[in-house]
């Protein structure tokens, strides 16, 4: 056998283990491709049912097929541009990286009655970029629920924002100030939001995480963000 | 070489990972994931099997390059076997198990850092043949597992009242004022039962830190 402490060897050996392991691990994530994405399309949409806050709630171990048979009842999808139109002809499914200007919109209706309006809001973290939904009620004005589904915070800190306790707050906070007549988007704030705030300024604060400020940083940053896109399309919603 | 698959030498390869230097109760190592993932049975299992598939696969794979491997990228090499193993695993989770994914998080990938891999590739495969080195990897993973399951059951029931999802603790003890332990949902309650494991068993084998 060739020496095997030999540079030439050496080289010839992390080349070969380099290859044979890539090709191992690119068959592996073909294969199992397509169900990965059926996981992840589920994910999405059970995300927008909790996010709306369903009449009747799905049971946690409600099948895969049973969860789409629900969302096509009683989502409508729409698509909306920069100024706050109904783009006609699309649907969030097909939006790509290109269509930068288009935003997602889910509209639950009860027997024709719309009860929420929903949209995807992202952004970053601390380590890891946030993925979830915001419902705001019928008025346009009130959460109805939000979900972070996706994130790589650590577990028991930032972590914490996947948890109900923390999605629990943000119900029943309000977007817009009423008095103030512009929009408002919710901060997460260092400890307990009621030892700071009173009256009509607690309804846009929430309670952050203990040892997980910059991720509340994170969501309240993200919510300005996506709350200030979709407001365009809301405020005409509003009946004011 | 006419040694049985399963000759004394052999069985006792395979016993010392999981009694007398069992990972968790001797060598202290995996501890992180033995407190994160062990709030209930399932995710407990779940990680177990994923950890001993691995410890045990990626110990027969360097103990069969063992020979080729250049000494100055050894560990390297390693890690990039145990990687595409835990990897291929964490995508099969995935595409499976999806609900168990999300709920080991992170702790799936980190298996790659867990030193008992590590720790058994260094130890073991690189000096015995690719049958001793399974075993012993089988018999590690089966030491770490059965700790993991340990304080699966106990932290579930006690902290949740359930047993892999299926409620144990009566409606009845409820009504009655029984309450939930929240210390074992919580990291410090897994800290307190492993250290209780580990006094049972070095009292039992005899071991003894000197």
């Amino acid at each position: 056998m060739a020496n095997t402490n030999s540079t030439r060897y050496t080289f010839l050996f992390a080349v070969i283990v380099c290859v044979v392991s890539g090709v191992l691990l690119s068959a592996v994530s073909e294969g199992l491709r397509k169900q990965r994405e059926l996981n992840e399309e589920l994910e999405v949409k059970r995300n927008i049912l909790k996010a709306v806050a369903l009449k009747e709630p799905i049971p946690p171990k409600m099948k895969g097929e049973d969860i789409l048979h629900v969302y096509e009842s009683k989502i409508e999808e729409l698509v909306i541009d920069a100024q706050g139109y109904v783009v006609e002809g699309r649907t969030p499914g097909q939006l790509t990286a290109k269509d930068g200007n288009l935003y997602p919109l889910y509209i639950y209706k009860e027997d024709g009655l719309v009860m929420a309006y929903a949209f995807p809001v992202f952004g970053q973290g601390l380590w890891s970029v946030l993925y979830g939904y915001l419902a705001v009620e019928a008025d346009a004005t009130t959460i109805r629920g939000i979900t972070f589904y996706k994130h790589g915070e650590t577990p028991g800190l930032g972590g914490e924002i996947e948890k109900e306790w923390f999605q629990n707050n943000f119900k029943g906070k309000k977007i817009y100030s009423l008095q103030e007549h512009r929009v408002t988007p919710i901060i997460v704030v260092r400890g307990k939001a009621a030892n700071f705030f009173k009256g009509e300024a607690l309804e846009h604060h929430v309670d952050g995480i203990t040892a997980a400020t910059l991720t509340g940083n994170g969501v309240t940053g993200l919510l300005d963000r996506w709350i200030r896109v979709y407001d365009v399309y809301l405020s005409r919603l509003r009946k004011i | 070489m006419a040694e049985a698959l399963l000759s004394n030498k052999n069985k006792k390869i395979l016993k010392d990972g999981v009694w007398d230097t069992n990972p968790i109760t001797y060598q202290v190592l995996g501890i992180c994931s033995a407190l994160a993932v062990t709030t209930q049975l399932k995710t407990a299992l779940v990680m177990s099997f994923g950890l001993t598939f691995v410890t045990a696969m990626s110990n027969v794979v360097i103990s069969l390059i063992r020979n080729y491997i250049p000494s100055q990228i050894r560990i390297i090499v390693q890690l990039t076997v145990v990687s595409a193993l835990v990897i291929t695993i964490d995508q099969l989770l995935r595409a499976y198990m999806f609900d168990v994914s999300k709920q080991l998080s992170v702790f799936v990938g980190l298996i790659i850092t867990n030193c008992i891999v590590m720790g058994r590739l260094e130890a073991f495969a690189m000096g015995n043949p690719p049958w001793k080195s399974f075993l012993d990897g089988l018999g590690n993973g089966l030491g770490y597992s059965a700790v993991l399951v340990i304080i699966g059951i106990i932290r579930e029931i006690f902290g949740s009242g359930t047993l892999l999802g299926y409620h144990v603790i009566p409606a009845s003890f409820y009504a009655n004022g029984y309450v939930n332990n929240g210390m074992m949902v919580l990291a410090p309650g897994a800290f307190f039962l492993l250290g209780v494991i580990v006094w049972v068993q070095r009292a039992i084998s005899g071991y003894s830190e000197s």
